[in-house]
């Protein structure tokens, strides 16, 4: 691995983070709901965190929390080392939830608008769009009204307005969404330059296929918690590891052996779980015992397989 | 190499005020966000086509007023032939009328005998036929010697014709009973002149004090209304859209309302002058030209008021869009403002006496009844600047208490919501 490259950027950590939405007043049947609750992650500098999660499970909430959008019932934001400021968010490339944009204005003149909200000079901005247009293979759409062109068209747009201005931290709700293949790679393909230069990228998808292969970190929240964090590698070490055992006779037998599972018996092959490496050594002792042992590997969970076991 | 990363990095220990990246006190927001409010509205087809309809509809009243007072009637009567009274009435009328300069002229038209008459009002060569005394009782079937004239039409007679020739009559009998008394008719009306004068040089008509009352009303109905919708709307565009929540993430939020209160106040404003110059270019082609001066004074004074409390009305506006959660919710969230709007809309023209001195200290309705009584020379020299000073204090507090209900209420989803939950808001 060489060394990496010094980074600017920060990173972004969430601590025990938490909302509550309130029972509106004059209705006290409905109780509060703790929509994040105690959520602590964080999304190191340089690096793609995908944050997953099915729906409801407090993805946009901890996002909009994040962006100062919503406020906080209880816990920290902070962003290098301290508690997050709104400068700091000023600073931050945000992507909501929900699409979209002036309909009826041309997708130059509201990118540049809001490039210029953040603060960068009208030539710059428009400098800066336009490439990113060219980018996106929107060039030649700069003066097309946003209500004229495709949802995944309208999607880019809307990345692209997140991306100006050299932002600290990335938080993209559902960035690709709606995008084709080869959108998703031009896309991911400017997400790496961000993280190239340090900066933090969260975002939340439900294409777990997609998070897998490119996130480098990866938050799973189910309910309003966290219920699995860390590198993909890790989580998949981190997971209940299983063996297979491929044995000459029937298999049956494996159920009676001590500190071991038998999740599937299909004739001679035995899908198990083992509670320690006795039970692995046991198992295999006892299996040549009764005859010729055929195959003996350790199976990896996928991440979909993590992913629907913790989230069950 | 793109343009994102040709910024000079700052590193992790630099405070964020010192960083060159984005959105570090970008205090011209307002005016980015003023500008773009400007350009919309100003390239929108409904708002131009809206102003356009009015901006004729300004010029052809003014328009028909001017040749409404410069057309010249004429009336034609006719009169049967040796009735030579009738005759000198008619005469004696057009007279009185170039005399008042009423621009009327009254036509004489000699018919054979009372069938002619008749013929002539059916065929509508004559508007009236006038009889005198004797001739008049004949054609009526009363006895003769019977004193008395008869103006008859086919339908009835015009009110103002009748009106000059009854006056023209008695004035006619008048001095002939005077003649035959001996005594002259100045003689008999010696010294029952009564004039009046106002001591303040103004000369308005009342007349026309009502109906600037009336139009002044109205211009301050149409531009809060029109520019308030307006607002709402593009506040709901925004925040339905989520816009307002990268908006708010990148700016203060009352910078993004100070941009819109004062992009939508610089069209109304200039929608107001525009109005204001078509009336009063049309006014001076008019007989009311000479009234120019009192009317522009008023109509300055309309000017600067509309401005100052239409910031208020944009912010209310603003709230009422930003309560909305959907394009669908405005005319709910909107309907209080709008229902206050028309209700001064309604007081202000109507209102007279102590209502409208009062009015005219009472922020927005003052907007319509302070240029209203400047107009009537009602108002002494310090009670507009009075008045402007407590409006100006109103706008002010309604500003500040808008805007915590605006940034209260922009990215609270889920729902439309009241003023009280919005001021209440934690955002």
């Amino acid at each position: 691995m060489t060394t990496p490259p010094s980074r600017p950027g920060a990173d972004l950590e969430v601590i025990d983070l938490t909302r509550v939405f309130g029972a509106p007043a004059g209705s006290p049947s409905d109780a509060p709901v703790r929509a994040v609750d105690r959520v602590s992650f964080t999304a190191p500098s340089g690096l793609l965190t995908g944050f997953v999660g099915g729906n409801g499970a407090g993805k946009t909430t901890t996002m909009r929390m994040i962006m100062g959008v919503l406020a906080i019932t209880g816990g920290d934001v902070r962003f290098d080392g301290r508690p997050v400021t709104q400068d700091d968010r000023r600073a931050f490339g945000y992507m909501p939830e929900e699409r979209g944009l002036y309909p009826k204005q041309p997708v130059l003149d509201q990118l540049v608008y809001l490039a210029r909200l953040r603060g960068i000079a009208a030539p710059a901005a428009r400098a800066e769009v336009l490439d990113h247009l060219e980018r996106l293979g929107l060039a030649g759409r700069a003066k097309d009204h946003v209500e004229k062109l495709s949802l995944g068209n309208q999607q880019r747009v809307q990345i692209i307005a997140a991306l100006m201005g050299s932002p600290r931290a990335l938080i993209l709700d559902e960035p690709f969404s709606g995008l084709d293949p080869a959108a998703v790679e031009s896309m991911v393909e400017l997400l790496r330059e961000h993280t190239a230069r340090g900066v933090p990228v969260l975002f939340s998808s439900h294409q777990l296929d997609l998070v897998e292969r490119l996130c480098e970190r990866l938050v799973i929240l189910k309910q309003g918690q966290v219920v699995a964090s860390g590198a993909p590698a890790e989580l998949q070490r981190a997971g209940a590891v299983r063996h297979r055992l491929v044995v000459g006779a029937d298999a049956g037998w494996v159920r009676g052996v001590q500190g071991v599972h038998a999740i599937d018996v299909d004739g001679p092959e035995a899908l198990v779980e083992l509670s320690d490496d006795d039970a692995a050594q046991l198992l295999l002792t006892t299996a040549l015992e009764r005859g010729p042992v055929h195959e003996f590997t350790p199976v990896r969970p996928t991440l979909a397989q993590i992913y629907r076991e913790v989230t069950a | 190499m793109t343009a994102t990363t040709n910024r000079p990095q700052t590193g992790a220990t630099a405070a964020p005020e010192a960083s060159n990246g984005v959105g570090h006190g970008n205090r011209g927001a307002w005016l980015i966000v003023m500008n773009r409010e400007i350009v919309v509205r100003a390239l929108n087809k409904s708002f131009l086509m809206g102003l356009v309809i009015s901006l004729v509809m300004i010029a052809g009243l003014t328009g028909f007023f001017a040749w409404q007072s410069s057309k010249t009637d004429t009336f034609t009567v006719a009169v049967t032939a040796g009735d030579t009274a009738a005759l000198a009435a008619v005469e004696g009328a057009d007279d009185a009328a170039a005399e008042a300069d009423q621009k009327v002229v009254v036509e004489a038209l000699e018919v054979a005998d009372d069938d002619a008459a008749r013929a002539v009002l059916e065929e509508e060569d004559a508007d009236a036929w006038l009889q005198s005394g004797e001739a008049a009782g004949e054609a009526s079937g009363v006895e003769s010697g019977e004193e008395g004239w008869t103006l008859s039409g086919w339908r009835e007679p015009d009110s103002g014709l009748s009106q000059l020739l009854t006056s023209t009559v008695e004035t006619q009998t008048i001095a002939a009973n005077a003649a035959e008394a001996g005594t002259t008719m100045d003689a008999l009306s010696a010294g029952a002149t009564l004039d009046t004068q106002r001591l303040d040089g103004n000369a308005i008509d009342p007349q026309v004090v009502f109906i600037a009352g009336f139009v002044l009303a109205f211009l301050f109905y149409l531009g809060t209304i029109g520019s308030g919708t307006m607002i709402a709307g593009s506040v709901i565009e925004e925040k339905q859209s989520r816009l307002a929540e990268i908006i708010a993430t990148a700016v203060p939020l009352r910078h993004v309302l100070a941009g819109k209160i004062l992009g939508s106040s610089v069209i109304a404003l200039a929608q107001n002058l525009l109005f204001a110059a078509v009336g009063l270019i049309g006014l001076s082609f008019t007989d009311l030209s000479t009234i120019l001066p009192s009317v522009s004074a008023s109509l300055i004074w309309f000017v600067v008021f509309f401005t100052v409390g239409f910031l208020a009305v944009a912010a209310l506006y603003a709230v009422a869009g930003a309560l909305a959660s959907r394009t669908e919710d405005l005319q709910h969230t909107t309907g209080p403002v709008m229902f206050l709007l028309i209700g001064i809309y309604i007081v202000t023209f109507s209102a007279e006496g102590v209502l409208e001195v009062v009015l005219s200290y009472v922020p927005l309705t003052s907007i319509v009844s302070m240029p209203v009584r400047v107009l009537a020379g009602e108002a002494l020299w310090w009670e507009p600047a009075v008045s402007l000073v407590i409006m100006a204090a109103f706008t002010a507090a309604s500003v500040l208490v808008c805007e915590r209900a605006y940034r209260g209420a922009l990215l609270q989803t889920g729902g439309r919501l009241t003023w009280r939950k919005a001021l209440a808001a934690e955002g």
